[in-house]
């Protein structure tokens, strides 16, 4: 009897819908079977773990507060009186931090594997924004809480946007909502976190995520395409494992928020001098640590001013990297972009460990 | 040695000549030029003139015309008082201090630094100036028994105005004026009276001309500063070795709670010395007087202390009150040691086994009561520190301990009554706080607990529909592959 | 015998499917639920209405971490301070027939302006600032 029941719910939608072409469309579709296939995974990992932001970010914000006087307090409030709020904050801070390292995988695979190109730099270009909008919203989250080390890191990040020659200052003022790190502050870091990012982020998502499947799964070069090449179909066998890899995400972010819950730390106070130990988040850390060793004067420009250059530079180099990367283009191998890209990771974790050591 | 001998005697000899020589000529220089201000003024009878000679000044050569100008050389009247030789005849207001200042300057400077250099009579001369308290004409050195500023006679000088109702009323309407009337009851002012010349007067805390207002924080009698004034005579031992009093009084001090309270942490509510010994009319406090004087501050001690069955038993065995427990300079900060019935406790000095036995009972039950209030609050410190450490908020449980302090502070405080029941009642209320405060510590290490099972069953949950999903998929691929 | 493993594999993906859904939805509807006390109001709290406090009375409300003392006077004026003694962090409370703030734990005494005035507190009471809107009583910090 039960089967029946569902199969005529099934019907009576499908007449609606029409799934037969999205199930047609879903048959055809096949993921290539090969030594690189884990990589694949990763872009569907980050994309649960900006699901579980979105739903924990919703559930937060019906008590969270952002205003000076009160985000302290009204976080503390979520930890401690509402039922299981410290589990939801707890794991919508662990599930960010968790986002960005999938995101970081995702894109490096997809430079070593020469996804981005052609016919994928669209894919590329949508990802690296993606990528830099998941930034902005890790910096801007940081802030919400209002605790000291939020307050002084901000304020020292806000400092470095500050340094960009002419544009630098408007930027900073526009981002502080003043001349300093105050509630305004808050109030606007608030806004971008919950309102204007998320709205950029969602529309750059749906072209990344339309492109992916218009087009499949990009072949790694190295991998001469072949007739009989191995290959799985997208529904259902890809999707479950998908689904697979995402409950063994769930359950070490639920492991992780239970046993090592997110600190609240101390209550920001603009007047007191700044606690010793200011750190970024762990993915700001490598850039951080590179503006501490540049010297105070390279020739005649600010050591600092040349840091926060040439990381621009080097951040939209690698954005533009299906349009200058003629070799792979070509079809050509090019070494030269492997060793690039090793060398920016080696550097990425090298300064890392060394920012945390100093 | 023979040799030394020798030049000693001729070191001496060439002295002494030098000297026989230059009074020589000095006095042929005197004679040479009369002084005929004091000539004339002396023959005149001018009862000014006739002190002068008795002046420190005169006996230094200063003269007539040097504070009130002319030429003292000149015979005739009008040319020795002739403006064109600057005569200024007696000075007004703030010139006859600055006049004192041309030798004086470094007393003229902490002068108009004082309190007495910054008030005014009708803003235009300082309200003290130099002669108010060393006199005209009769200044002597202040070693000297008869000068206006000689130990002995000090006081009296100052309480010319400070005794003053009507006059300080004017300047300084809220300084009192009882100050002489009290200090000629202290300690002090009774040996000042017997001639003792040892005995603090008004400028021996105060200082001379470098007096400032007690609330400047400059003032050799602020409150941060006196103990160390009074500690120049009275922790020196040679100084002090005729009265027969100790001198550790101020070493005491600075370790006691008092003492820490004031000096290291600035808080200029605690008593410094004068605040139990007064200051003007400084003595000891009496047996009996002892609590109204740490009532001041201690109310509530004091009170209960008055209405228990000690105060009389205190007072008739002649036992000072506060201190025969808690100590005088010493203070430090009561312990729950003090209390109870075993040799070492304050208590077992009265009450022991073969005597007073009612209070050695008590005193054994109320330490009992304390030391396991003490306990119990160390278990719940100890328990909800142990919840915030593993990750839990607890502010509500710590914002109650502060309950519990109080009702701890309480209970010590009620002791003073010597009651065990009023004691037994207010211990009660601070032992159903800690209860309540500890239950909440408990749920919170619970709460823990449950968030490890809860983990626990989330992850079983996740972990069987995972595998099962990955025995389902692998089947899924097996069939497809088959086919 | 292949049939009824199947199926067995199908009622345990089910089950635990279902109590999946449930475990990721109990902790989610129980955070939904409004919490028992009202939500955080720091810098300035309603702590009760003009009526529920007569002249010439006291009442210890908390604001924050800490306790606030709110007095009427005998005129009607009402006043609030951080109920916090001065001198040994007891809590501070009004005391009728004496007119004044009083400390229980050494007889500290201030007066209706917060000013210590008798026993060993060296500090007045640090003042907040009342506001009475309609028939609603607010104390926030002073600025």
């Amino acid at each position: 009897m039960k089967p029946n029941i569902w199969r005529r719910f099934y019907y009576w939608l499908d007449e609606r819908i029409q799934f037969e072409d999205l199930i047609r469309f879903a048959a055809k579709k096949y993921v290539p079977v090969h030594s690189h296939s884990l990589w694949y995974y990763f872009g569907g990992v980050t994309l649960f773990l900006f699901i579980i932001q979105v739903v924990t970010g919703i559930l937060l914000l019906l008590y969270y507060k952002g205003n000076e006087d009160l985000a302290f307090e009204s976080i503390r409030y979520i930890m401690t009186e509402v039922e299981f709020g410290w589990l939801i904050r707890s794991i919508h801070s662990w599930s960010a931090n968790l986002m960005i390292l999938a995101a970081f995988i995702h894109m490096f695979s997809v430079f070593f594997t020469k996804a981005y190109r052609k016919p994928r730099e669209i894919t590329w270009l949508t990802g690296m924004v993606m990528l830099f909008l998941a930034l902005g919203f890790g910096f801007s989250g940081y802030l919400l809480p209002w605790n000291e080390l939020a307050f002084f890191a901000t304020k020292v990040g806000t400092d470095i946007v500050g340094v960009i020659p002419l544009i630098g200052k408007p930027i900073q003022i526009f981002l502080r909502g003043g001349e300093d790190v105050t509630g305004a502050t808050l109030s606007r870091f608030f806004g971008f976190h919950v309102a204007i990012l998320p709205g950029i982020f969602t529309i750059f998502l749906f072209i990344h995520l339309l492109l992916v499947q218009r087009q499949g799964m990009s072949l790694p070069m190295e991998i001469v395409p072949e007739k009989a090449m191995k290959t799985m179909p997208f529904f259902p066998n890809f999707l479950l494992r998908d689904l697979l890899l995402w409950l063994i995400v769930l359950n070490i972010l639920a492991i992780l928020a239970v046993l090592y819950p997110w600190e609240l730390g101390v209550k920001a106070d603009p007047f007191a001098p700044a606690p010793a130990g200011i750190k970024p988040e762990w993915y700001f850390m490598f850039m951080f640590q590179t503006l501490k060793y540049i010297p105070a004067h390279i020739w005649i420009f600010d050591g600092e001013v040349v840091g926060v250059l040439l990381f621009i530079i080097a951040g939209v180099l690698w954005t533009l990297i299906p349009f200058w990367d003629k070799k792979t283009a070509r079809g050509e191998k090019n070494l030269l972009i492997n060793y690039l890209g090793l060398f920016c990771i080696l550097y990425i974790i090298l300064l890392t460990i060394l920012g945390y050591l100093s | 040695m023979n040799k030394f001998k020798i030049l000693d005697s001729l070191i001496k000899l060439i002295f002494y000549l030098t000297l026989v020589i230059g009074m020589f000529f000095e006095n042929n220089l005197a004679q040479n030029t009369t002084d005929f201000c004091l000539k004339c003024h002396k023959a005149n009878g001018d009862k000014a003139a006739v002190m002068f000679t008795k002046d420190i000044h005169y006996e230094m050569g200063v003269s007539c015309a040097d504070c009130h100008g002319g030429d003292q050389s000149k015979s005739n009247m009008g040319e020795a008082m002739s403006e064109k030789n600057n005569f200024i005849g007696v000075p007004k207001g703030n010139r006859i201090s600055e006049l004192c200042s041309q030798c004086h300057s470094d007393e003229y400077q902490n002068l108009i630094n004082s309190v007495h250099g910054k008030l005014t009579i009708k803003g235009d001369q300082i309200i003290t100036q130099c002669i108010t308290c060393h006199g005209i004409h009769n200044i002597l050195r202040k070693e000297d028994k008869n000068s206006n500023v000689n130990a002995l006679n000090v006081a009296k000088i100052c309480a010319g105005c400070h005794s003053n109702i009507a006059y300080i009323k004017k300047y300084n309407p809220e300084l009192p004026t009882d100050q002489y009337e009290k200090y000629l009851t202290s300690k002090h002012g009774i040996l000042n009276s017997k001639k003792d010349p040892k005995a603090a007067s008004c400028v021996s805390c105060h200082g001379s001309h470098e007096i400032r207002n007690v609330n400047d924080v400059k003032s050799k009698v602020y409150a941060s500063n006196l103990p160390e004034v009074c500690s120049v005579c009275h922790s020196d031992s040679q100084y002090m070795k005729d009265y027969k009093i100790p001198t550790d009084q101020y070493d005491k001090y600075i370790g006691s709670v008092h003492g820490i309270a004031l000096l290291k942490k600035g808080d200029l509510a605690a008593p410094s010395c004068n605040d139990c010994h007064g200051n003007h009319g400084a003595a000891p406090p009496g047996v009996e007087s002892i609590s109204k004087v740490c009532g001041i501050c201690h109310a509530l001690n004091a009170e209960l202390f008055a209405k228990s069955p000690h105060k009389k038993a205190f007072d008739t065995l002649n036992k000072p009150e506060c201190e025969t427990c808690h100590g005088n300079h010493e203070i430090i900060v009561g312990t729950d040691q003090l209390i109870g019935n075993t040799k070492g406790t304050i208590c077992y000095q009265c009450h022991n086994e073969n005597q007073n036995v009612e209070g050695f009972i008590v005193a054994g039950k109320m330490r009992a009561i304390l030391d396991s209030l003490v306990k119990l609050e160390e278990t719940t410190v100890k328990l909800i520190t142990d919840a915030e450490q593993k990750g839990m908020e607890v502010s509500e449980a710590k914002f109650k301990l502060r309950d519990i302090r109080q009702a701890k502070l309480e209970t010590r405080t009620i002791i003073h009554a010597f009651n065990f029941d009023t004691f037994e009642k207010t211990s009660n209320n601070a032992l159903s706080l800690i209860y309540d405060v500890k239950s909440l510590g408990e749920k919170a290490v619970n709460e823990y607990y449950f968030r490890r099972w809860g983990l626990l069953a989330a992850t079983a949950i996740i972990s069987v529909l995972a595998i099962t999903l990955f025995i389902y998929i692998k089947k899924l691929e097996k069939k497809s592959n088959g086919k | 015998m292949n049939q009824s493993r199947r199926s067995f594999l199908k009622y345990i993906l089910g089950g635990s499917l279902i109590a999946f859904i449930g475990a990721v939805l109990y902790p989610v509807i129980a955070f939904l639920k409004p919490p028992k006390s009202k939500s955080v109001e720091i810098s300035s709290i309603k702590v009760c209405k003009v009526n529920d406090l007569p002249n010439d009375s006291g009442l210890i409300f908390k604001f924050g971490n800490k306790p606030g003392i709110l007095v009427r006077t005998p005129k009607g004026d009402f006043r609030a301070f951080d109920a916090t003694c001065t001198h040994l962090d007891c809590t501070v409370q009004y005391k009728k027939d004496m007119g004044v703030i009083w400390c229980a734990c050494h007889n500290g005494k201030y007066d209706l302006n917060g000013r210590n005035i008798s026993g060993p507190p060296p500090r007045p009471l640090i003042p907040f600032k009342v506001i009475v809107q309609g028939d609603e009583i607010f104390v926030s910090k002073q600025l």
